[in-house]
């Protein structure tokens, strides 16, 4: 498949990028979802020497295919370690002109998705501080650090905090933190990556903003809103052009495909081209107030059910949103090179293929 | 106001903390991990006064009249002998030490400091397992027990987990005496403890690697157990741990002379199983209605408890937490009794002797002066 990406997509000259194309290109977390999707795009890019950093125990399948389909110049180094080892950080980093951190800390609880997320982003900055060679550190962050509670429109000047939220909302909070307190201390060029809802093949779950199957049937919580989608190529040449392209030092950018689908638009289109389910619409109000509820609840039992359920919540994943893409157009001059059209059918093929596997 | 502090501050501690601060008459004063990181998440998270990254530091600063051991099992010993020789009541998550010799001298000093140990087997403080304490205790049994079964299960079907832990072979756990097991069977273990009279029972275990872990190249992993514990041929328990079978048991089977008694911690039930037989037919349709009022009983304590807010899902550990405390003001006894934490070691000890046999006979006493005073305060 991504073969065929590759011959859809015409390679990228670098010609105004602060790298040159031989210069060491580290990517982390690049056995999971969005790394080899990044890799590829590395290499379309015109990028030959990149360093892939995988945990002892991952899969490099993926990997292997990526640089299969790019062809005999393409140079793609695995690393094996782990980011909690700082000797395995400082490994990874020798001489990375650029540092693309994906690697993060999915875990439910708060300790592990926090060592997961932010020790280990730690350590790759500790280690990264002392190389010369550095010319960008991209931290790639997450919708869900934004609050969300003031304005219809969300886009890079909306306030982000860590508290209120779940254990990957704190984690990735607290990441972006430190990312921008080793900016400032130590002067590490970084650019900070805000992708919405990445989708496509490997990744077959619907996205939580469109509802959820919690209680034993799909509860449609979308509604009308769009659903801040970004196909995984388009969201993997957004984060290459973030670390490659001159004068966005200290930038964060938002990455959310064009021509968004309502999430009833998604509900309607996955039962057509996937499987056929029941579910429930849970109109906004409505939604609204029963996670206040659940809040106040959690609240008032000391956390006999934990606040799963919150405003906090509802504002990032439910609350009727318009998402900007203007600032990654005009200061990376990404666009998305697949459409949502073609990058809905990928995406329901491949859940085709798994639910029938 | 006790002033309690947590020296570790990975998952587990998390537990600890949201129990604590549900604790009437106690602060947390102070956090500690040997990662700043991780010490200043729990700082922000929690009510909690201050944080450290050094264990003598925040003994010296914070002074806390009790510490909450959340650290990996393998840095116990050392920290809480630390703890106690520091003037501090120490509750240490189970294992409570990787040797029974090592529980022994904690044992022994804090009795001659005059302080309380407790170890974490929170699960033997659940609503359902105090309701089977109390019936044993009104005589339900008829007598001592004659046998127990303990079943302990474990999910090894996350991949991830799985992946994780047999790709990388230096995975904490497998540094552990008894790897996997080590971490895990310590509740089920217990279980029969507290039943035992003495502290040493024999034991006979038989493990194995799954076919499953066999499959995915492991040979050094043992995730199948199976336990015959036998005490003056008087009473005797099967343990049970197994990463395969399903369901994924964490039940306690316990008969007396008279009656029995069938506990399920996941479904917080406890079944009371009659000694006494009807006759004929009636034995085929009077007790299964017994058992469905018996079951109904079970659901609507379980709401009742929910609606009460008092169903937490560690609400073993504040239980444990609420007793241990009170012992401490109060000068009463230690919520688990000293035999019964040590039967459980020794137990453990016998077991992972008897799977790992090429482990030298002087190994257990070894740990005791090998340990730096400050190691790993790393979170688990």
């Amino acid at each position: 498949m991504l073969k065929q990406t590759h011959d859809q997509w015409p390679t990228v000259k670098p010609q105004a990028f602060i790298v040159g194309p031989d210069d060491p290109m580290l990517v982390t977390g690049a056995t999971g979802f969005m790394g080899p999707a990044v890799v590829a795009s590395l290499l379309r890019h015109g990028f030959t020497n990149v360093r892939a950093f995988a945990r002892p125990s991952s899969s490099i399948d993926r990997l292997a295919a990526v640089a299969e389909g790019q062809g005999a110049s393409a140079r793609v180094e695995v690393v094996r370690g782990n980011l909690l080892s700082a000797e395995d950080c400082r490994r990874a980093v020798q001489d990375a002109a650029v540092i693309f951190h994906l690697a993060t800390g999915g875990d439910k609880s708060f300790p592990d998705a926090f060592m997961n997320s932010v020790v280990t982003t730690r350590n790759l900055l500790e280690a990264s501080r002392h190389q010369a060679s550095l010319r960008r550190f991209v931290n790639v962050s997450s919708f869900a650090v934004y609050v969300n509670s003031e304005g219809r429109c969300l886009d890079e000047r909306c306030a982000v905090a860590a508290t209120g939220g779940d254990a990957y909302t704190f984690a990735k909070a607290k990441q972006d933190e430190l990312v921008g307190e080793y900016g400032r201390r130590f002067g590490i060029p970084y650019v900070i990556v805000r992708p919405g809802s990445v989708f496509g093949p490997g990744k077959e779950a619907i996205t939580g903003r469109v509802g959820i199957d919690t209680f034993g049937v799909f509860l449609h919580l979308g509604g009308s809103n769009p659903i801040p989608l970004t196909y995984i190529d388009n969201c993997a040449d957004a984060i290459v052009l973030a670390g490659v392209a001159p004068g966005v030092e200290g930038e964060v950018f938002n990455v959310v495909d064009d021509e968004l689908p309502t999430s009833r638009q998604f509900l309607r289109l996955y039962k057509r081209n996937v499987r056929r389910f029941t579910s429930i619409y849970v109109p906004r109000p409505l939604s609204y107030v029963l996670c206040r509820l659940w809040e106040k609840y959690s609240d008032w039992s000391q956390g006999q059910l934990p606040p799963a359920f919150n405003r906090r919540r509802w504002n990032a994943e439910w609350k009727k949103t318009r998402y900007s893409n203007e600032k990654l157009k005009s200061r990376l001059g990404w666009t998305p090179k697949i459409s949502m059209e073609e990058g809905l059918r990928r995406y329901f093929a491949a859940c085709r293929e798994k639910s029938r596997a | 106001m006790l002033k309690v502090a947590i020296v570790g501050c990975g998952k587990i501690a998390d537990a600890h903390a949201s129990q604590i601060v549900r604790v009437r008459g106690c602060e947390i004063v102070a956090v500690c991990d040997r990662e700043p990181l991780m010490a200043k998440q729990l700082y922000e998270r929690f009510p909690v006064k201050h944080w450290f990254e050094d264990l003598a530091e925040l003994l010296d600063k914070a002074r806390p009249d009790v510490v909450h051991i959340t650290t990996p099992a393998e840095t116990h010993y050392a920290i809480a002998r630390h703890c106690l020789e520091q003037g501090s009541h120490v509750y240490v998550e189970k294992p409570v030490t990787l040797y029974a010799a090592e529980a022994e001298a904690l044992i022994r000093l804090a009795e001659a400091r005059g302080l309380k140990l407790t170890a974490g087997h929170d699960d033997q403080f659940s609503h359902v397992t105090r309701r089977m304490r109390a019936l044993i205790q009104s005589g339900y049994l008829g007598g001592p027990p004659v046998h127990m079964e303990s079943s302990f299960c474990y999910d090894l079907g996350d991949p991830a987990y799985a992946r994780a832990l047999l790709a990388d072979k230096n995975h904490w756990v497998r540094r552990l005496p008894g790897k996997l097991l080590h971490n895990i069977i310590s509740h089920g273990v217990a279980r029969i403890a507290e039943y035992l009279t003495g502290d040493s029972p024999t034991v006979l275990a038989h493990g194995f690697v799954s076919p499953l872990l066999k499959s995915m190249g492991e040979t050094d992993i043992i995730d199948e157990l199976r336990v015959i514990i036998s005490e003056e041929q008087r009473t005797t328990a099967y343990f049970t741990f197994s990463s395969q079978m399903r369901p994924t048991l964490h039940e306690f089977r316990i008969y007396g002379p008279r009656n029995g008694l069938v506990l399920d911690q996941d479904q917080e039930t406890l079944i009371r199983v009659r000694g006494d037989r009807y006759k004929s037919f009636a034995e085929k349709f009077i007790p299964p209605m017994g058992l469905a009022r018996q079951h109904l009983g079970n659901l609507k304590t379980n709401v009742g408890l929910f609606l009460r807010r008092d169903f937490h899902m560690k609400a073993g550990m504040k239980c444990l937490i609420e007793s241990f405390y009170r012992s401490i003001e109060g000068g009463g006894p230690p919520p688990i009794p000293y035999r019964e934490i040590l039967a459980t070691a020794r137990i453990m000890d016998s077991i992972f002797d008897q799977l790992a046999p090429q482990r030298p006979s002087d190994d257990r006493e070894r740990p005791l002066q090998q340990h730096p005073a400050n190691a790993g305060v790393t979170g688990r």
